[in-house]
Formats: C-alpha cells, sequence, structure tokens
C-alpha cells in the first residue's frame, strides 16, 4: 500500500514540477477560436522611425471567453523592434508577455492579457503599437551634399497574426509625394503623402508579403549611439541630471566635399543634413549647461514655456551622414517634483530616459542614479525590461564610506520609452548633519593644531631672563 | 516597504534654497570673526595670560559657525553635497 501511495505522491510532484517549467518557459498554443475581423493599420514611415498603429477587431467563434490572445512579429524584423504596447477600447494599457508557440522558433511572440475577457461569439478592439529603429535604409548608401535623401521600406503588406484575418486595410504615411517606386497590389491608391492598401480579404495565418516602397525622406536621421544619464539625489534639495550623448547621422553617407559656403549661401542645401534639433527639458529645470570637450557650446538657445524647456541645441558643425558629435547637457530640478517622502523612507519617481529629439532612437542607454551617501534598502522598479548592471560607490564632495550608485541599461530605446523607474530606499535624516559636522571636524582639529603650535616652543636658546608679563 | 506613492508626500529640502544665500553670509561672518577673534587672542597672549579652555571654547564656536557656513556656501554656488 505505501510504496504505491509514494509512488504516486512522486509523481504528482513530478507533474507539478513540470507545470511550473512549462509556466516559467512561457509557451503558449494559438487558439483557433480567436479569428480577427478587421484590421486597420497605419505605418508612418515619415520620420527615420516605422511606427505601425493597428485597430484589430477580435472575434471569438469558439464557446469559452477568451481571455488573452498573441501578437506576433515576423522573424526577419523581430531585431528592429524597439517597443511595442496594446491598448484595450478604454485606452488602457494591457500587459503584454514575451512567449513563444511550438513550431515557430524564428516568430517572436507575446501573450496579451486582455482586461475584460471576450465573450462568446463578441467581438473587442484593441489597438496595438509597435515600433521599428534602423528598418529605413538608404538608397543610395552615398549622396552629395545638394542631393535628396532616399530610403527603402522593407515591410509585410499583410498584418502578421497568427489567427486569420478577414478584412483589413493598410494606410502608410509618407509625408512626401515624391515616390520613386512601390508596391502595387491591387486595390491601391496613391494620395498626397500617403499610399493606401487594401482592403484585402481572408488572409491565413503567418502570410507574409514584401511591402517595398523607395521615396525621399529628408527628416533627420540621427543615431544616439551611446547616451549617459546621470541622476545625482542630494537631500538638500535638488537633483543634478547630466546627458552624455554621443550622436551620429546614420542616414545616406556624404559624397565628395563639403562646401560650407554653399551651405551658408543657400538654405536648401544639405537637405538631408542636421542644423540643429530641439531637446525637452522638463518644466522646472534650471541651471542648464551644454558643453562638450572645448568648452562651452555657444550656439544653442532655450525658451522657457508653460510645461517644458525648450533647448534649441546646434552641434559645432552641421552633421551629414556618417558624422557625428559628442556632448554634455546637465540641469538641475528641485527634489519636490521627484522625491517622495514617509518618516525616513524614500521613493525617487523620475524618467528612466528623457527626450534628446523628436523621433530619436537611441542604441544603448546607460542610466546612473547616485543615492545620498547612507541609504540603505534599496529597491528598484523598472517601466521595462532592462539589465541591472552591478552597484557601485561614488566619491564627491564630504563623503566618507561613498554614495550608493544604481546603474541600468538598455539597447534600442525610442521616444516610446520615456517612463518612470522608482527607487525605494532608507535614509535616516540625522545623517544629513554629517556633512556639516565634517566640515566643523575639520576646521576644530585645525584650530587644535594651532592651540598646540603656540605651547611648543622652537627657539634655540633659552632666554637669558624671563620677560615680565 | 511597500509604501505607496500616494501615502508619501512631497520631499523639499529642510532649509528653503532661496535662504542658502543669507544663511551663508549671516553664518560665515559670524565664523569668520570668531576664527579672527581667537587667532588674534592665540598671537596676542602670553604663556602666562593664555587661557585653555577659552581658547577651546572661541576655535570650537569658530569651527561650528564656519563648518555650516561653508556648507551654505557650497549649496549656494550649486554644489549639491
Amino acid at each position: 500500500m505505501m510504496p504505491a501511495m509514494a509512488k504516486i505522491q512522486v509523481l504528482v510532484l513530478l507533474l507539478l514540477y513540470i507545470a511550473i517549467q512549462c509556466g516559467s518557459l512561457n509557451v503558449d498554443t494559438i487558439s483557433s477560436d480567436i479569428k480577427i475581423k478587421n484590421v486597420d493599420r497605419s505605418i508612418d514611415i515619415s520620420s527615420q522611425l516605422v511606427k505601425i498603429t493597428s485597430k484589430v477587431t477580435l472575434e471569438n467563434t469558439g464557446k469559452v471567453p477568451v481571455k488573452n490572445f498573441l501578437l506576433s512579429v515576423e522573424g526577419g524584423a523581430k531585431s528592429n523592434l524597439a517597443f511595442i504596447s496594446a491598448k484595450d477600447q478604454n485606452n488602457k494599457d494591457l500587459r503584454l508577455v514575451e512567449t513563444t508557440v511550438k513550431g515557430y522558433d524564428q516568430v517572436k511572440f507575446w501573450r496579451v492579457e486582455l482586461k475584460e475577457a471576450i465573450n462568446v461569439a463578441s467581438t473587442a478592439i484593441i489597438g496595438t503599437e509597435s515600433v521599428y529603429t534602423k528598418a529605413l535604409q538608404p538608397f543610395p548608401t552615398a549622396i552629395t551634399q545638394q542631393e535628396d535623401q532616399l530610403v527603402k521600406y522593407n515591410g509585410n503588406l499583410y498584418f502578421y497574426s497568427p489567427y486569420p484575418v478577414v478584412s483589413q486595410k493598410t494606410n502608410v504615411v509618407l509625408n512626401t509625394k515624391s515616390v520613386e517606386s512601390f508596391t502595387k497590389i491591387k486595390p491601391f491608391s496613391q494620395q498626397d503623402g500617403t499610399i493606401a492598401y487594401g482592403s484585402y480579404s481572408n488572409i491565413s495565418p503567418f502570410t507574409e508579403k514584401e511591402l517595398n516602397i523607395h521615396y525621399k525622406n529628408n527628416s533627420p536621421f540621427l543615431t544616439v549611439t551611446r547616451l549617459a544619464r546621470l541622476i545625482e539625489v542630494s537631500h538638500w534639495g535638488n537633483i543634478a541630471i547630466e546627458e552624455t550623448v554621443e550622436i551620429e547621422h546614420t542616414g545616406a553617407k556624404l559624397k565628395g566635399p563639403f562646401s560650407r559656403y554653399d551651405y551658408q549661401q543657400d538654405h536648401h542645401s544639405g537637405p538631408a543634413s542636421v542644423r540643429s534639433y530641439k531637446t525637452f527639458l522638463p518644466a522646472s529645470a534650471s541651471d542648464v549647461y551644454y558643453r562638450d570637450t572645448n568648452g562651452n557650446i555657444s550656439t544653442s538657445n532655450m525658451k522657457v514655456k508653460k510645461d517644458s524647456v525648450e533647448l534649441d541645441l546646434r552641434p559645432r558643425y552641421p552633421l551629414f551622414g556618417g558624422w557625428r558629435s559628442h556632448y554634455t547637457l546637465g540641469y538641475n530640478v528641485p527634489s519636490y517634483e521627484y522625491l517622495y517622502h514617509s518618516g525616513n523612507e524614500y521613493l525617487l519617481k523620475m524618467r528612466a530616459v528623457d527626450h534628446v529629439f523628436d523621433d530619436m532612437q537611441v542604441d544603448e542607454l546607460v542610466t546612473k542614479i547616485i543615492l545620498p551617501e547612507g541609504s540603505t534598502n534599496i529597491v528598484v522598479n523598472f517601466p521595462f525590461t532592462v539589465t541591472r548592471l552591478s552597484d557601485s560607490l561614488h566619491y564627491t564632495y564630504l563623503d566618507t564610506k561613498g554614495r550608493p550608485v544604481i546603474t541600468f541599461t538598455k539597447q534600442n530605446v525610442v521616444e516610446n520609452h520615456i517612463q518612470d523607474f522608482q527607487i525605494r530606499y532608507t535614509f535616516p535624516r540625522l545623517l544629513m548633519l554629517q556633512e556639516p559636522l565634517l566640515v566643523v571636524g575639520f576646521l576644530y582639529t585645525l584650530f587644535l593644531c594651532v592651540i598646540i603650535y603656540v605651547r611648543l616652543d622652537f627657539s634655540i636658546h633659552k632666554p637669558e631672563h624671563q620677560h615680565k608679563d | 516597504m511597500s509604501l505607496e506613492i500616494e501615502s508619501m508626500v512631497r520631499y523639499a529640502s529642510p532649509i528653503n534654497p532661496a535662504v542658502f544665500p543669507h544663511l551663508t553670509m549671516l553664518l560665515l561672518g559670524i565664523g569668520i570673526f570668531f576664527t579672527a577673534w581667537f587667532f588674534v587672542y592665540e598671537v596676542t597672549s602670553t604663556k602666562s595670560s593664555r587661557d585653555l579652555f577659552k581658547e577651546l571654547l572661541l576655535s570650537l564656536v569658530a569651527a561650528l559657525f564656519s563648518g555650516f557656513g561653508i556648507l551654505f556656501l557650497l549649496l549656494w554656488v550649486g554644489i549639491y553635497v
């Protein structure tokens, strides 16, 4: 009797273990109950990014309510994907979980967890947004100073989905009429700056059809190759932020010479170059500095607006394809904007990355947060998945054992990643007195040395007679 | 540790940054006065007229005021320690 019981116990444990393992590996299956009734897709390729927004009408054709569904991205495009999100009818963000499906190893899947289940025979409208970087290839790859920049977009004509799509439309926004060539699969229409495809009906799951558009795109093709963001918290009421930016023009390379005369003379010269761009800082930013290794870059303007501080940054030289630049931008914000407390518990809520320029793409982001000396119990909460690097110590004025530094990094960052992280920590308030007392202690030792010094006698010979005091 | 942001209040400096210049002036002024007094006392007093207690007291007051004055000077010029 007993061995049998033990066997069953072991079996149950094993099954439990397998179930847990499966859960952690995130293996999903494609439900045959879901059908996509309609997809309205818009592909915005007017900037250097590819922004795809789709309105997906899901229908439950099964017999049980559907609680989640899968989003997929083509195997060829997944390395360019920087950001993906889904919203329900009420414009509330839905939770996305990375997952895999057996038999589709090349495809990237997300399981979208719905807030309200789709009942049998009813529909739900989901809005999805995805942003791709480096998906537009300049062609020709090198142009002269006077030429316009032409780029090629290579995408999928159909909405890529693990479910059958009954009807779908795609709108490609180019913001230009000068299109060299584009895929012509009927029905389609070209109007002003957009190309409309569809509607196409009854497309089976995982259908890929090439969509090629070769067009003029003179929008700034600027890549921040490395963005190091340093946040230093002081409990004396200030948060200092410093960003070290390495920037490169990643559009078509400049072919032939660069004429500063032509560039200055004719404002239409160098259409693909970047003269200046705008950076938006928080409204409370003050003491802004913009400098590089040579010193202050004076060709910049600052405008204080109602809800932001607008910086018009002009690099020392215009940026043409393949040219790069490097600068440091720093400012202060008051602590009450981002720091909260309750007793000795503190919470810092700040942007993990901030605006550098519109439609920015950042290859590598490194954010460092320097907390006050003596902070303990540090708990960090990130808005998206990041790689947390090892904690270190930072030494600056009036430090003894160093300030704790939290560092994290992320590749392929776009504007949609401008979200808040949260750091909780404990800091005994009395510890703020440590800094002034250090100075006091130092001065007092100095004075004590003087007191001792005046009592020492360095004369070589004894006075012959005592002075009368 | 599970504190919610709603139950927390915004953290402002214990001393309003607007008064940093005034505090610096006042504290450093007093600090320098006592420092001067201390040094003048040190060089003018002789072995017999020296009072250790007075020296220690003067230097302590000078160190306290100068120390806090220097801290606020640092904060005023933007070195947020």
